[in-house]
């Protein structure tokens, strides 16, 4: 069945249908509702009567009033000033309309005024805010020079705190963006609003230093003193950025030099995750250091988070270090590291002893038992006498790698996760020649099941064809399947208990890893603006409906409704190098039964993919 | 201001409150069932005799202050993470639909949808545990084509009122909505 | 397919019939709540899907209430409408094997309850022996005294030891309903000795084919070979393997003979390796798996049609193809020589050599011109088999059922345990009293009163009528917020 026809013949979804006939009915006795919208900001309720000055968007019909102008001013003053703001901000601004806050009664002749004011600055719907005394309820009308339509006007005041709406950056939902395309002409009306709000913030800029001919009420910022430091400290970071920038640059010329590309070193590097981690770290400060502006805010805040993680991890690395130079506390580390490895070796080999002979009651076959037996424990004796080679250096090593534990706790982590693969280097051999015995075991298995039934594996269509074969060829296959079948369990328990050790290692690691990965890609800076300046990262907006009046426009307050945490850490996390394989859990234990090989790092050719 | 007593799918009772403000403008507030006294001191209860239980065959008093630990954490978590005290639905004809769901800690969890956003209010019927239920949700337009729903939020999402209750909803929902497309 | 279907059937609620339709309704024919059960419907295809859907169309058209509970298919699930207002409950239950889904006999009790007490059903109707989920809702719907039906859409043996078994489930999933319909009387009779029934509640009501679909058209076929057409599941049930003995023996003998075989399966790799080996790629076309709306226009391509089944309760492949003028090839099993007279059918026996000779027969009768015209076929076989006419039997059925008593808890128990023998019946006597004890538990915690009664969208009272919808509104997704 074609699934696109048959979805569209059918409803899936239907409106509830009793009762819409009346509706109807009451629809077409309605006459057409004009609705304006008028954004108020919160901070120009107290002011002096004067002049709406804002931004009008037609296609919405609303209205955004970002300032009040005072009495007195000189009409021509105004529109110089407009014109000067909007060659600065690129908004239209324009008058919307006049703002009386009448504290006494005497202003009857104000309002004539205002509506005179009305044929100087002509606007096409000019709007009229009186704010009566003592009352909360404003009364709002419009007036239409050219009344078009008989339309019965509507109206809504919506408050807005002007500093937050500013600096607030509006995250669109995922689910409910739109794609890029759509973009430019089905931008979210509020959206809009938000853009005007945050693009007049260079208007109140200059206001501040130079008091001009024109008095106006908006958002004023507090604090001249603390961004004049601010202003002393960008300045101050060039030069640092600028050393930094050499010092790094110096840095990754090392670090990209040819001699590190040969062989075998690239190799190891690849394997080891400290250098992983290292070079991870050096591309964090190449991007925190470098002189250009970040363009948009995500950049800004991505360069801000990966500041704070920094901070925080040296600070945790260092911590760390104070710790452990402390009481030699090294010293002790490394005796008891030595012994630990040798009771290791010596569980193996019990372990092993315990494989030779009759583990869990199960009959192996013997010689192949012993042969698998002696070689493993031919590997511990081997790996015991390398560790007691080394006994004598490893507090020296250990020594000289803590101090790395200044670059950070993520650094230390990752050293530690090596030195665990180096230690049980062993168990690592000893996965491997168990998993190759037993996957070969497999595979010849398989393929002789299939000549059992007289099928082949046809590798040029990548399908099993069925085949006849000679009556030897039946024979040997058989004869050689009986023989596999049978060495299986014993290859099959050394592969098991292996694997299991393998699998503890590889968990150990996996959780070192995850915990720096953790660090390395949490977004702090983000977090802690959401949890002390909350309106800064907003997801929308939230509207409150104010007290009403029969016969006054309806009052809103538009509050910012804040990002939740799981949104601000999914969208501001930081991309890590995630090494570790991303297998599936079914995946994964496929793979371990038909023996390949499982490592905690990405294989070659898996990258590609 | 009206209020009314209904059922919830579960039986329980709700109320919704309706407000209206001004003709393009409504709020719909539904009134989740309480918690019940009976199930909160069963949970309760049967936490402590757990711990009790524990107590006598291990001899150890950890387990008693844990038990109280357990329990008063759990319920900060309970009244703070799920329990929904009510949900409310504000339906401004030119603004948009806003929804709004407060717990019974007083958080709220409030999601605002433009008008140009939403295609259109309807009741819809969906299998939701081992009931078959009817909901209100809110179609959203899918910006690629006229014609598309891009996502169904549904609402009332905790409280579940029973099927007159959503009717009541909708049709003044939809008093709303038509006046937007005349 | 649903489209094209809704398509014609629009076509075919002609004046007359819509006429006949409101005369029933004023003379007070009686009408049914019916709720028809299967895990087999759409998006799935085959038989008895297209059977449920056809039936249920044609059901609400004569007036009556149709809703159809099936399982989900991957991301359809939920409830949806087909036309007409065809209300589908793809339940998210866990599919098993060969999509039936599992059965426990309880876990999907609370919510067919749910259904069948929202949707006021009075008859469940449930179809396909191989569907456990038919066979829960009919235990179900026992238990909650609703009238049942069942319709076998498939043939079994006796003989293997997983027959026995199901012959077993099926005695005692049988041995309280109140009635059973059959497509054929051949299945009548491997039903009636499967699950020891009386003969008397067995009906035979057989499938029918939308002849408008299936028409011929010569004009696509090539005259200047022969060509066979072979639609259906390549699997084992279907003879694929007399087939691959088939091609190579005609092949060899006929040059101008050509195959076209329509259809996907495991059996596929048999078709493929006899076409390398006898390097027959330019002969036989292997075209994978079709859509339903696509089979038209394969039949129409071939002169022959060739089904080479080994168990078949009626064959609604051969039908098809007769609509559309082929001459139909094919083994005499089950119900196949019912469905067709002998004029239009060549009856084989199952086994290459007697195949290859009807194959050679209907060759030779194409070579001689002998045959009738695609159109005289097709006409002939358009007044066989409509769904106006299996919808009018199965209300009859209906109406029968519906005065018939639904045994109480003790009846029931007696006859269980008389009826299914003495170990059997004492297990399923227990589970149905279990069972009785859910129930009353589920009635407990949500009692009738509180279930919502479904809109109805269908029947005379259904609120999906013309006047309410002017336009059809763009399909939307659903969802389900937990399930």
């Amino acid at each position: 069945m074609n699934e696109a026809v048959y979805t569209a013949s059918h409803w899936q979804s239907w409106k509830y249908c009793p009762g819409l006939m009346s509706f109807q009915v009451l629809r077409s006795s309605r006459i057409a509702v004009m609705v304006l919208k008028v954004f108020f900001p919160s901070c120009c309720a107290t002011a002096e009567s004067g002049l709406l000055i804002g931004r009008w968007i037609p296609e919405q019909n609303s209205a955004v009033v970002l300032a009040v102008v005072h009495f007195p001013f000189i009409p021509g003053q105004v529109k110089q000033y407009l014109s000067e703001v909007q060659r600065v901000t690129q908004v239209n601004m324009c008058v919307l309309g006049s703002w009386s806050n009448s504290k006494q009664e005497k202003e009857e002749v104000l309002v004539k005024f205002l509506e005179d004011l009305s044929t100087i600055f002509s606007h096409e719907p000019w709007i009229q805010l009186n704010k009566e005394r003592d009352s909360r309820v404003w009364s709002c009308c419009i007036f239409q020079k050219y009344p078009s339509s008989p339309k019965e006007d509507e109206f809504i005041l919506v408050y807005y705190d002007q500093r937050k709406v500013m600096l607030s950056q509006l995250h669109p939902t995922d689910n409910l963006t739109t794609s890029a395309d759509h973009k430019g002409n089905d931008a979210s009306k509020l959206g809009a609003v938000f853009d005007t709000v945050a693009k007049s913030k260079v208007l109140f800029m200059t206001d501040r230093y130079d008091d001009g001919p024109i008095k106006l009420t908006h958002w004023q910022s507090e604090g001249v003193e603390a961004s004049i430091i601010m202003e002393l400290m960008k300045q101050a970071s060039v030069p640092v950025c600028m050393l930094l920038t050499f010092l790094l640059s110096l840095v990754s010329s090392v670090y990209k030099s040819r001699v590190l590309k040969l062989w075998p070193l690239s190799f190891i590097w690849s394997k080891l995750s400290t250098c992983e981690q290292l070079g991870h770290r050096l591309e964090h400060l190449q991007i925190i250091s470098s002189n250009r502006k970040a363009q948009n805010q995500t950049q800004l805040m991505r360069k801000a988070n990966i500041f704070v993680s920094l901070l925080i991890d040296m600070a945790l690395g260092i911590l760390l270090m104070s710790w452990l130079y402390r009481e030699n506390r090294i010293g002790q580390l490394a005796d008891t590291l030595i012994p630990v490895a040798d009771h290791i070796a010596k569980e193996l080999q019990d372990l092993l002893q315990w494989l030779m002979g009759v583990p869990a009651g199960l009959k192996m076959n013997r010689a192949l038992d012993q042969v698998l037996g002696r070689f493993f424990l031919y590997h511990i004796h081997l790996w015991i006498s390398y560790i007691h080679l080394m006994s004598p250096f490893i507090e020296m090593i250990l020594w000289y790698v803590g101090l790395s534990a200044c670059l950070g706790l993520t650094v230390a982590l990752s050293i530690l996760s090596d030195i665990i693969a180096l230690l049980t280097f062993h168990i690592y051999c000893f996965y491997v020649y168990g998993a190759r015995l037993y996957c070969l075991k497999i595979y010849g298995l398989s393929s002789l099941w299939r000549l059992f039934r007289g099928k082949k594996w046809n590798v040029l269509r990548q399908r099993v064809d069925s085949c006849s074969y000679d009556l030897d060829q039946l024979f040997i296959g058989t004869l050689l399947f009986t023989i596999l079948l049978f060495l299986l369990p014993t290859t099959a328990l050394y592969y098991l208990v292996f694997t299991l050790l393998r699998l503890l290692v590889v968990v150990v690691q996996g959780l070192i890893h995850l915990l720096v990965d953790l660090i390395d890609s949490l977004p702090l800076y983000s977090v802690i603006l959401r949890l002390c300046r909350s309106y800064r990262l907003a997801a929308g907006v939230k509207f409150r409906v104010l007290e009403q009046k029969a016969g006054k426009p309806l009052r809103l307050l538009m509050q910012i409704n804040p990002l939740s945490y799981g949104s601000v850490v999914q969208t501001y996390r930081l991309p890590t190098y995630a090494c570790y394989p991303k297998d599936s859990w079914s995946s994964l234990c496929k793979k371990l039964f038909v023996g390949e090989l499982i490592y905690p790092w990405k294989h070659k050719g898996e990258k590609q993919d | 201001m009206e209020e009314g007593v209904y059922r919830a799918v579960s039986g329980g009772r709700i109320a919704l409150q309706r407000r209206q403000y001004s003709a393009s403008c409504r709020e719909f507030s539904v009134r989740c069932p309480r918690l019940q006294l009976r199930s909160l001191s069963a949970a309760t209860c049967s936490v402590w005799l757990a711990a009790y239980g524990l107590f006598v065959l291990s001899q150890n008093s950890m387990v008693l202050s844990a038990a109280i630990f357990i329990t008063l954490i759990g319920l900060i978590v309970y009244l703070h993470f799920v329990k929904i005290d009510h949900e409310s639905l504000l339906v401004i004809g030119s603004l948009g639909i806003q929804m709004t769901s407060s717990y019974a800690s007083g958080k709220e969890n409030t999601t605002f949808i433009e008008m140009s956003q939403v295609k259109d209010v309807v009741i819809n019927e969906a299998i939701y545990m081992q009931k078959v239920i009817y909901y209100l949700c809110i179609l959203l337009q899918d910006p690629g084509e006229p014609h598309g729903v891009s996502e169904v939020v549904p609402l009332f999402q905790s409280s579940k009122p029973r099927l007159d209750c959503l009717v009541e909803v909708y049709r003044s929902c939809q008093e709303i909505l038509e006046q937007r497309k005349t | 397919m649903a489209c094209r279907r809704i398509g014609c059937h629009g076509h075919t609620l002609s004046p007359a019939s819509s006429i006949n339709c409101v005369k029933a309704l004023a003379t007070g024919i009686r009408t049914h709540s019916i709720c028809m059960v299967s895990d087999f419907f759409y998006p799935n295809m085959g038989g008895v899907e297209s059977h449920i859907y056809q039936l249920s169309h044609c059901l609400i058209e004569r007036g009556h209430k149709v809703i159809i509970v099936t399982h989900a298919y991957g991301n359809r699930k939920g409830i949806r409408y087909l036309a007409n207002g065809l209300k589908v409950y793809y339940l998210p239950l866990k599919v098993m094997y060969n999509q039936s889904t599992a059965t426990t006999l309880f876990h999907s009790l609370p919510l067919l309850r749910y259904i069948f007490v929202r949707e006021r059903v009075t008859i469940v109707h449930s179809h396909s022996s191989f569907s456990s989920m038919a066979h829960d809702a009919l235990f179900h719907a026992k238990t909650m005294g609703l009238q049942t039906v069942f319709t076998d859409h498939s043939l079994f043996g006796f003989a293997d030891v997983s027959s026995v078994l199901t012959n077993k489930l099926l005695t005692v999933s049988l041995c309280d309903t109140n009635h059973i319909i059959c497509v054929s009387y051949t299945s009548k009779e491997n039903t009636v000795l499967r699950a020891a029934l009386n003969p008397e509640i067995v009906s035979v009501i057989p499938n029918a084919v939308d002849p408008t679909d299936f028409t011929p058209d010569p004009s696509r076929r090539d005259d200047s070979t022969i060509t066979v057409v072979v639609v259906s599941r390549l699997v084992y049930r279907k003879g694929i393997d007399l087939l691959s003995g088939i091609i190579p023996e005609l092949c060899q003998k006929y040059p101008d003979l050509h195959f076209l075989v329509g259809g996907e399966g495991p059996k596929r790799i048999v078709l493929e390796e006899v076409r390398e080996r006898y390097q027959l790629h330019d002969r036989v076309r292997l075209l994978g798996a079709l859509e339903h709306q696509d089979v038209r226009n394969v039949l129409v391509q071939g002169h022959i049609f060739l089904n080479t089944s080994l168990t078949e309760a009626f064959c609604m492949a051969i039908v098809e193809a007769a609509s559309c003028g082929l001459q139909v090839v094919s083994t005499r099993v089950g119900g196949i020589p019912e469905v067709l007279p002998e004029n239009l059918i060549v009856l084989c026996e199952p086994s290459v050599k007697s195949l290859c000779d009807g194959l050679e027969k209907a060759v030779a009768q194409i070579r001689s011109g002998t045959l009738p015209t695609p159109e005289t076929i097709h006409n002939k076989v358009k007044t066989f088999y409509t769904w106006r006419n299996v919808a009018e039997r199965t209300a009859k059925v209906y109406d029968r059922v519906a005065d018939e008593v639904v045994l109480p808890m003790d009846k029931r128990l007696d006859r269980l345990i008389s009826h299914c023998g003495s170990v059997t019946g004492c297990i399923f006597a227990l589970f149905a009293v279990l069972s009785f004890l859910f129930l009353v538990f589920l009635r407990w915690m949500t009692p009738d009163s509180i279930i919502d009664v479904a809109v109805d969208a269908t029947g005379p009272s259904g609120a999906w009528t013309q006047q309410y919808f002017p336009s059809k509104k763009g399909s939307e997704k659903e969802e389900i917020p937990d399930c």
